[in-house]
């Protein structure tokens, strides 16, 4: 049976680990990536997600030095983000070791890109990243360049889009709860969980072991957790036997030379 | 022991080879027909679609040269996830296409029963069996997880020469053999001690 996953975010900025809330630069600092992603492949992460968060904004990919330096720290699969605008980029992250790459603001400036991309690397390759803002009256619009620029499109409507355009996963991202520690937006988790045939990785809002199961349980494939590693003392291990105790299914084994 | 990753231009090259040499492996990535044969083994990497991989194959003229080590010389060789594919005779990835044809196989899109979703993306438990399970020396069967990625997935003509399945809405081909033709469907350099285990009984395994 398949597992469910957990997933540390990584948000890389000038190339170290730092946390924002809500996208805004309320900044912290949170370590090295590189060092810190192999902590993780020892606690026996199932994965990692890694976005240079400045790279869309400064017209440039992320790095393809610091991915590599992280490949040879590790042995787990890892999804690299940050600016991927071009067949060249994908293939270059691909080729120092990341897995499958996570296209935002590019998909919606030419949806094309996802499906040329799918053709050319397989759908599983290619993560369909979509950051969302909840409005008042309830809607959830997609942003795109960090959060900077509103699309006025449905996030719903735009998972399935990408979807039919052949992304292989999505990730869905509440702006509002980034950083916040209060909770994955479980209405739309389970909204879309059901009506999407492929994978969707939650993410942003987790403060609690309790958060990680709902968003689980409510259809969620995969979890991406950031502050919640970062701030709190809650270990991948801690939320593992956690899930596991309360009935999830989750990878019992221990990590690399562990 | 040196192993040659066979350099066609398309595969997650660098995790391999990271993996083979933490194990033990002395690698070289190559494309130079010298230096295969002279390599104590082969592994035949692979990410992206069918169509386009055997198209860089062909193109790169190590067709031939491939065949003759692998079907003649008997040269032991692991393919992983697109790499195990291509040995098949034949994908529907994307319209037909003709593969190596080194195992009876065809490949073929993966249908799964509700909720399971496709792509198979995530860790899945491998069960065992047949004269190579060998591969799994020292891991619990049934209880094994590895890395998958995929959205196709072989069938093999022979029952025999299907060495590993898991279970996703279904049965899902998880590895593969015959004689010194040995692949994985899941990523064994990114599954972490489970698959640097298997990369290990895979150097050791006497041909």
């Amino acid at each position: 049976m398949l597992k469910k996953r957990i997933i540390p975010k990584f948000l890389i900025r000038g190339g170290r680990l730092v946390k924002l809330r809500r996208f805004d630069d309320d900044q912290r600092e949170a370590g090295n990536p590189v060092s810190t992603a192999k902590v993780y492949d020892s606690y026996g992460i199932d994965e990692l997600l890694i976005v240079d968060i400045d790279a869309t904004a400064q017209d440039r990919v992320i790095g393809s030095g610091m991915v590599e330096r992280i490949a040879e720290e590790v042995f787990i699969p890892f999804t690299a983000g940050g600016g991927v605008t071009s067949i060249e980029a994908i293939e270059a992250l691909l080729k120092v070791g990341a897995d499958k790459v996570a296209i935002n603001s590019a998909a919606v400036a030419d949806p094309g890109f996802v499906t040329r991309a799918a053709n050319r690397f397989g759908d599983q390759c290619i993560v369909a990243s979509i950051d969302y803002r909840e409005e008042e009256g309830g809607a959830k619009r997609v942003f795109t360049r960090g959060g900077n620029l509103p699309t006025g499109m449905d996030a719903g409507e735009w998972a399935l889009r990408m979807q039919d355009a052949h992304a292989g996963e999505i990730l869905l991202t509440s702006i509002d709860r980034d950083g916040m520690m209060n909770g994955y937006d479980l209405d739309l988790i389970a909204a879309l969980a059901d009506r999407l045939d492929i994978p969707l990785i939650a993410s942003s809002g987790a403060g609690s072991l309790a958060d990680c199961k709902a968003a689980l349980d409510a259809g969620a494939s995969a979890i991406t957790i950031s502050s919640m590693f970062i701030f709190t003392d809650h270990s991948p291990i801690k939320v593992r036997t956690y899930l596991q105790t309360n009935g999830v299914s989750v990878r019992s084994q221990k990590g690399s030379r562990s | 022991m040196t192993i040659a990753i066979i350099d066609y231009g398309m595969g997650n090259v660098r995790s391999l080879s990271n993996a083979l040499e933490y194990v033990g492996a002395d690698v070289v990535l190559s494309k130079d027909p010298g230096e295969l044969a002279e390599a104590d083994r082969l592994l035949l990497p692979g990410v992206g679609a069918f169509g386009d991989a055997m198209a860089a194959i062909n193109a790169s003229g190590l067709r031939s040269v491939l065949d003759r080590l692998a079907l003649e010389e008997r040269k032991p060789v692991l393919g992983v996830c697109l790499g195990m594919q291509l040995f098949a005779r034949r994908s529907h990835e994307h319209g037909e296409h003709e593969g190596l044809g080194w195992l009876d196989a065809e490949v073929v899109p993966l249908k799964v029963a509700a909720p399971a979703k496709v792509p198979h993306v995530g860790w899945n438990a491998v069960s065992f069996s047949g004269p190579n399970a060998w591969l799994f020396d020292g891991l619990p069967d049934g209880e094994s997880d590895y890395y998958f990625v995929h959205s196709f997935h072989m069938i093999c003509a022979d029952p025999v020469d299907r060495i590993a399945t898991c279970d996703h809405g279904g049965p899902v081909t998880a590895a593969v053999g015959r004689d010194n033709l040995i692949a994985a469907q899941f990523h064994p350099e990114k599954s972490q001690d489970n698959g640097l285990q298997l990369l290990t009984n895979w150097m050791k395994h006497q041909f």
